[in-house]
């Protein structure tokens, strides 16, 4: 997600003097996946700044959580809902907070209530595998919209109502055997290049 | 590609280093004489049987028949942690090693180097790659390739251990340093 981040918003390009970005992560692996990302923006020059509402016991995740504090990136223990606020001070949100696994999710507190003010954000959101909130196959009717999707070993079928500017696929590193059985028929990736952006289907 | 990976982390690496190779188009076969019992060498040596990377029963008797076979050796047998005297297998494989002519590329430290002092009439590899940060037996290095990667360190930890590690380029992971 940042080397796609970085295709999509390159940080010369970055509207503010800070390269800073929301990361919001919610309670499962979309958010664990999230904490990954955060680290790595921070490896390439972002500040990034994380909301983790609801954190997972799973010690893999605390590991995560643990590697974005020693890397001092902030966690803000409250999501603005005057949503001004966040577009003021992010050039963008990575939207951590539901993936494909999801179906109660979107409900429940706290991510429904995230998921509101994600709604009416103005600055882009570069979403997780699938769009928060988002039913896997369905997509979205009055979800959020993002304006970049990168999706996780191959496209999600609600991929093909995604509206925004760039769909990037990171999946450069499924075994053989799961790429056959699924037949998923991976696009080329460029020399070692790990994500690729896909057409816009118009 | 011959991996030839040998009983410990680095040779863990080597796994690593074999199956990114065959996704990046190479033809990597590996040589694991000595395996952990431990889940995470387990898991990485299922990772490179799944995509399809041939495990040699034995290892080419002759520095020749290397050179015929492969354009490439990566020596992952072993890395920073290595003391004393070589146990075989990896004896006999760094003798034939010593005799090939096809370049070779050591995985953080040539093996059987001391981690500082290196080593005289051992390995030289045509290529290192340093991981994290180069060794102080980098110094004796001669081949034509050093690169850096594992762009992983935290700044704190950077600054702590006075690491002064050059800035990678971009998004890349690695930065060739000579």
């Amino acid at each position: 997600i940042p080397v796609s981040s970085r295709q999509a918003f390159p940080l010369p390009s970055l509207p503010r003097k800070q390269p800073t970005v929301l990361v919001v992560c919610g309670p499962a692996q979309n958010g664990a996946i999230g904490l990954v990302c955060a680290r790595h923006l921070r490896i390439f020059d972002y500040e990034p700044t994380i909301f983790y509402p609801k954190r997972s016991p799973d010690p893999l995740y605390r590991d995560f959580t643990t590697q974005c504090e020693k890397m001092d990136i902030p966690f803000l223990s409250y999501l603005p809902t005057e949503v001004q606020l966040i577009n003021d001070a992010y050039n963008a949100v990575v939207d951590a907070v539901l993936g494909a696994e999801a179906e109660m999710g979107e409900g429940r507190e706290p991510c429904a209530a995230i998921l509101a003010t994600l709604k009416h954000v103005r600055i882009p959101i570069v979403s997780l595998d699938v769009p928060s909130g988002w039913d896997v196959e369905a997509g979205s009717s009055g979800g959020i919209s993002p304006d970049v999707l990168v999706s996780l070993s191959a496209p999600k079928q609600c991929a093909r109502r995604f509206l925004g500017r760039q769909h990037f696929v990171a999946g450069r590193f499924l075994p053989y055997d799961v790429q056959k059985k699924f037949e998923l028929n991976p696009p080329e990736y460029p020399g070692t290049e790990c994500v690729v952006a896909l057409r816009a289907p118009r | 590609v011959l991996v030839v990976c040998g009983p410990g982390n680095n040779g863990g690496d080597g796994l690593v280093c074999a199956r990114h190779l065959k996704m990046f188009g190479y033809e990597p076969t590996v040589y694991y004489p000595k395996r952990p019992n431990k889940p995470l060498f387990e898991g990485l040596t299922t990772q490179c049987q799944k995509m399809d990377i041939p495990f040699l029963p034995e290892f080419p008797a002759e520095a020749a028949l290397i050179d015929e076979l492969y354009g490439l050796v990566v020596d992952a047998i072993f890395g920073f942690s290595f003391k004393g005297a070589v146990r075989e297998p990896f004896g006999s494989i760094l003798s034939t090693l010593e005799r090939i002519t096809v370049p070779i590329a050591s995985i953080d430290i040539p093996s059987g180097w001391d981690v500082e002092k290196g080593k005289a009439d051992g390995l030289q590899p045509d290529m290192l790659i340093s991981l994290t940060a180069p060794k102080k037996a980098a110094m004796h290095f001669a081949g034509r390739y050093h690169f850096l990667g594992g762009r992983f360190v935290p700044a704190a930890l950077q600054e702590k251990y006075a690491l002064n590690l050059p800035p990678y380029p971009e998004t890349d992971c690695v930065l060739q340093l000579t």
